[in-house]
């Protein structure tokens, strides 16, 4: 598949319009090899009457059949053994159900340089050593989620000189703990070298917290950063203004706002989205996004408000071509932001919330083989 | 946390306190038995200060969006309660019955263990308080995402009524700490279970021999169409059943069976109901219904895309909703949020294709003509439905009904026969 690493090797990772044919050329052999390879695509792809020769320039992406996240969460659909994997990674799982979704190795040596790319472009890749504060979970091998591998993976783009996780497993279950968290922070304030604080912002924001009412205010060394990933989960009633959480981190850590990088991704769809000076989520090359009607799914105009549909041809282990998370959100014109990038970004406004309870009807199909109820 | 004779405490001492359970619970069982008027008169009380809006606070903290305790509260009143308990118990529901050798009487089955729902806000303590009507000691094990809702209201109607305390203790236990659950378990006399078939045969392994098992599974509820009576109201109180219980409760419609061999008029039907589904979906507060439904319907129809089940089926779809028209003719799960599923299935096949789910079926939304309606009820009632009801009714409670064609407190009772 050269098509894909020709788009993923590219070094201009925001000029959308130079990648436009490179993209759709990518999407068009992943949608054909996903056919070939994976029964269940190629169902889906007869029977809505779709085939990859359709895909020629960047406005026919839309009709590529669009799989929900919450269909991976059901069923697992693969297009290649797994022992020619690299690695199978779940969701977190949030509600209960998680997605089971493969990586090829083609997949990671494409990650390989979106990631440096896009790490140098934000400030994240630095030669300097430093100390690193995991505010998730520590990796084991019975965690295969997808967020515990991208917070380990975010603690190499400077030398990490140790880690403090604040999920430890006791006793076979993730236990957190802040203040030992807070701890290690205030020693590390002494430190000659930075701290990089990687994390759920939902656990920095109880962090903070704690930490103010600990009265315990530090400033971290110069060049500490804050790297936040993984959105705010099972926490998302309590998700704060993001001015609100750059002001305490400035008051309780010292680290100024433009220190902070976000970002985001999904387990379906792995492009490394970061956010700018602005703190916008600019699309890169690598993905294109589609706002769709949340009452038919037909694709919006720039700016209207619906479901986000991330089409990336990054994976060939897992038909996710073009996939529908339950987000919503719009999209901007690039050059409103003021940042200098020119792609357009999105904004994401929550989740639509599915209801995630187990319903009684849902429980009764169980056994009436309907398989994976939910 | 853990709710203990009337106190709240922590998770972490939940060993602690399973340990001290049986001589707890012995203690009480030994004491004066708790009689139901002192049940009633505090859910009384409480029932009032609820619809007095005292707690919409409280409420408004552990309560999911859109969803209120309207059906509950009039569940909460003395007259209710009475009613029930007359309804499921006679006039005298707890009085000694002379026979000419022995006198019958009615004593609590002795400690539940409940293994509540998350299904519906409130159940919980619901479950709890038909075993405190008995004059049970309840043991609550609370369902997965119960946010503090089912804790609350336990410590308010202690509260009001300290009496009730040694015969409430409620966990907030993971099902995977299956150490803990067994403790409970062998203290318990009936193990309720609520839920899904894995919950129920995960129960069962939990229970000991003698223990008594008392399931209220889950269960699937269609609408039978056979003519009508006025087509307009008709079809649209079933669109507003639909989409206002998302298809989610076991009563809820998941199948419009109809009764003709037509798929023609399979068809014309599907075009008739549309509107009246859309209407109703348009209605639905936010944003975030419709996309509820659109992808519901959506993962639905990969999902029977790659089964091979979606061959010959045609699909309705329109904003926030869809009605799909499927060849076969069974009662299934629909993708719920709005997505109906439509099938033919004529009166002479009714009761043999839904002997195929005996045990699962519970609400028939019944739409036919005056004239039919007996036969069909009498039909749907031997094919093994538990209510019968009108379209617009189906998830309506009715004073006095059975659950799912039981008497509950009945079933949390037992009989000591004693020679004069």
């Amino acid at each position: 598949m050269l098509s894909r690493q020709r788009l993923f090797w590219r070094p201009k990772t925001y000029d959308l319009l130079g990648s436009d044919k490179a993209f759709v050329r990518a999407c068009r052999d992943n949608c054909a090899y996903h056919i070939k390879h994976c029964p269940g695509y190629a169902a889906i792809c007869r029977h809505l009457g779709f085939s990859p020769d359709r895909l020629q320039t960047i406005e026919d992406l839309s009709a590529i059949p669009v799989i929900p996240t919450l269909f991976f969460k059901r069923k697992a659909l693969f297009s290649m053994p797994q022992w020619r994997m690299a690695m199978k990674v779940t969701s977190s799982g949030t509600s209960g159900k998680y997605s089971r979704i493969g990586f090829d190795w083609g997949c990671i040596l494409a990650e390989a340089p979106m990631v440096v790319n896009l790490g140098f472009r934000h400030h994240l890749v630095s030669p300097k050593p430093a100390h690193c504060v995991i505010l998730g979970y520590k990796p084991h091998k019975s965690n295969h989620t997808g967020v515990t591998r991208t917070m380990f993976g975010l603690t190499h783009f400077s030398p990490p000189l140790s880690r403090t996780y604040a999920l430890n497993l006791v006793d076979g279950a993730y236990v957190p703990d802040l203040d030992a968290v807070a701890e290690a922070l205030r020693k590390l304030e002494r430190s000659s070298f930075p701290t990089r604080v990687i994390g759920f912002p939902s656990y920095l924001w109880f962090g903070l917290q704690r930490m103010e009412e600990l009265g315990l205010r530090i400033t971290l060394p110069k060049g500490s950063r804050i790297i936040l990933a993984g959105g705010w989960k099972q926490h998302a009633d309590q998700e704060v203004d993001k001015k609100t959480l750059y002001a305490l981190v400035k008051s309780v850590l010292g680290i100024p706002e433009g220190n902070i990088n976000e970002l985001f991704g999904a387990v379906e769809h792995p492009v490394f989205y970061n956010t700018c000076e602005k703190h916008h989520f600019h699309i890169p090359i690598y993905g294109r996004v589609i706002i769709r009607d949340p009452d038919t799914l037909e694709s919006l105009p720039t700016g209207q408000v619906g479901l986000v549909n991330l089409i990336s041809p990054l994976m060939t282990a897992t038909p996710t071509l073009s996939v529908m998370t339950d987000d919503l959100g719009y999209l901007t014109p690039g050059d409103k932001c003021g940042c200098g990038i020119q792609s357009p970004y999105l904004t994401i406004l929550g989740r639509v919330g599915m209801r995630d309870i187990q319903t009684c009807a849902a429980g009764a199909a169980e056994l009436l083989g309907k398989g994976d109820a939910f | 946390m853990i709710f203990a004779n009337g106190k709240l405490l922590p998770d972490s001492r939940r060993r602690e306190v399973i340990a001290d359970l049986e001589t707890a619970v012995n203690e009480v069982r030994m004491g004066p038995r708790l009689e139901a008027e002192t049940v009633i008169a505090a859910v009384d009380a409480l029932g009032k200060r609820l619809a007095g809006g005292e707690f919409d606070q409280l409420l408004a903290q552990f309560l999911p969006a859109n969803v209120t305790l309207d059906d509950l509260l009039p569940l909460l009143s003395r007259e209710t309660i009475e009613a029930k308990l007359a309804a499921e118990l006679g006039p005298d529901p707890f009085g000694d019955r002379p026979f000419p050798r022995t006198t019958a009487r009615v004593l609590p089955l002795g400690t539940l263990l409940h293994i509540a729902p998350g299904n519906m806000p409130g159940l919980p303590v619901y479950t709890a308080l038909e075993g405190l009507l008995t004059g049970n000691v309840n043991l609550l094990k609370l369902p997965h995402g119960d946010k503090g809702l089912s804790l609350a209201a336990l410590r308010l109607l202690v509260e009001q009524e300290p009496r009730l305390a040694p015969y409430l203790y409620a966990f907030d236990l993971p099902s995977k700490e299956q150490g803990d659950l067994k403790a409970l378990a062998a203290l318990a006399d009936g193990l309720v279970t609520w839920g899904s078939d894995r919950a129920i045969l995960a129960a069962r392994s939990l229970a000991p021999a003698g223990c008594k098992l008392i399931e209220w599974g889950h269960r699937l509820s269609f609408a039978y169409v056979s003519g009508y009576e006025d087509k307009s109201s008709e079809l649209s109180s079933l669109a507003a059943h639909i989409i206002e219980t998302g298809q989610r409760l076991c009563s809820s419609c998941q199948v419009i069976f109809l009764n003709t061999d037509r798929w023609e008029e399979g068809k014309a039907f599907c075009r008739d109901l549309l509107p009246y589904l859309e209407k109703a979906a348009s209605l639905r507060p936010g944003r975030g219904a419709g996309a509820q439904a659109v992808l519901s319907g959506q993962t639905a129809l990969l999902e029977r895309i790659i089964e091979g089940r979606a061959k010959g089926e045609v699909l309705y779809p329109s904003k926030g909703c869809s009605v799909i028209l499927r060849p076969d003719r069974e009662l299934e799960l629909s993708p719920m949020e709005g997505n109906v599923l439509v099938k033919l299935l004529p009166q002479e096949e009714l009761l043999s294709t839904l002997r195929r789910q005996k045990g699962r079926l519970q609400t028939a939304g019944l739409i036919c003509s005056p004239e039919s309606r007996e036969a069909l009820t009498a039909l749907l009632s031997q094919a093994g439905l538990t209510r019968i009801t009108r379209a617009a009714a189906m998830s309506a409670a009715f004073p006095g009904e059975s659950h799912d064609g039981e008497s509950p407190l009945r079933r949390y009772l037992r009989i000591v026969d004693i020679e004069s």
